[in-house]
């Protein structure tokens, strides 16, 4: 563990000295360091599990594993992609448990609700509550590398290079990954809704 | 690069609309997908509704990130209560 002249030492930004004093076993720090990161890690796994009490499950194994490995954290990979590495493989794994079990994704009504433009008036609402119920239930249809690759690249909006860090493969074969997942959404939700979907609002 | 034939090329072309959206493709496959699309009213419609699709999951995911639960530190917080609790066990030896 760090000793304390290493700490006083420290000169960098504040989420490296956070990084040297959790090293040192300060959970007062690590849950600081985190917590910049929390409502993103909690929204990534919401959506790649899809199951609220199991994403908040895999949340807490994963700060958890953080916790025990902070010290192999390097420095010069960012905290985050390490985090939410971590949180991915964690997530992946309760799928795959889940998937022993014979036990199909659910997409309950409060997991991945997607907002709706609020100046739209009833009738785009409609369409657009169905257009987003389709997007929902044919992202949960992905399979689970191809959904990570998504939600991670399209919905929470890492770069290339962020997300293939993150999922753990070489940016070519995570590219790869991110195209089949977007033309199997566009052949769940079809070309002419989601152009609609961006037509100007015709009253 | 070399020439397709219009059906060839359709197919093609429908299999890289999300890199063509993306600009991942070189120069000539660019130019290929463009000269394709321009006489092709489907991968012309195919490349607006993956446009459509990426501001969709865009807008309407990235106005609504989940606030994570307060239980989130609950196994690191057990973890160092344990640890602390042996810690002290052995020191009191």
């Amino acid at each position: 563990m760090t000793s304390a002249p290493a700490i006083a030492s420290a000169v960098g930004t504040p989420e490296q000295l956070l990084v040297q004093r959790a090293c040192g076993g300060d959970v007062g720090s690590f849950e600081e360091l985190v917590s910049a990161y929390a409502d993103r890690l909690f929204s990534i796994v919401l959506r790649i599990v899809g199951d609220r009490a199991e994403a908040e499950d895999v949340v807490q194994e994963t700060l958890l594993r953080a916790w025990r490995n902070i010290g192999r954290f390097q420095e010069r990979s960012m905290f985050f992609t390490w985090l939410y590495r971590i949180a991915v493989n964690e997530a992946n794994r309760a799928l795959e448990k889940r998937a022993r079990r014979g036990v199909s994704v659910p997409v309950d009504d409060e997991t991945v609700q997607l907002a709706a433009p609020a100046e739209d008036g009833p009738a785009r609402q409609v369409e657009h509550r169905e257009l987003r119920d389709g997007l929902e239930v044919a992202i949960a249809g992905l399979a689970p590398p191809y959904r990570t690759a998504l939600v991670l690249r399209d919905i929470e909006g890492l770069s290339t290079r962020e997300a293939a860090g993150v999922a753990g493969v070489g940016e070519a074969a995570f590219k790869s990954r991110l195209h089949q997942a977007r033309m199997k959404l566009r052949d769940a939700l079809g070309d002419a809704a989601l152009i609609a979907s961006v037509a100007p609002n015709v009253p | 690069m070399r020439r397709l034939g219009r059906r060839d090329a359709h197919e093609w072309s429908q299999r890289h609309l999300s890199h063509y959206v993306d600009g991942d493709l070189g120069r000539m496959a660019r130019r290929r997908l463009e000269h394709h699309a321009q006489e092709c009213p489907e991968c012309s419609r195919g490349i607006r509704a993956v446009r459509a699709l990426l501001r969709l999951m865009h807008t309407a995911v990235n106005d609504l990130v989940e606030p994570a639960p307060p239980n989130i530190f609950d196994k690191v917080r057990a973890d160092v209560a344990g640890t602390a609790g042996e810690t002290n066990g052995q020191g009191s030896q």
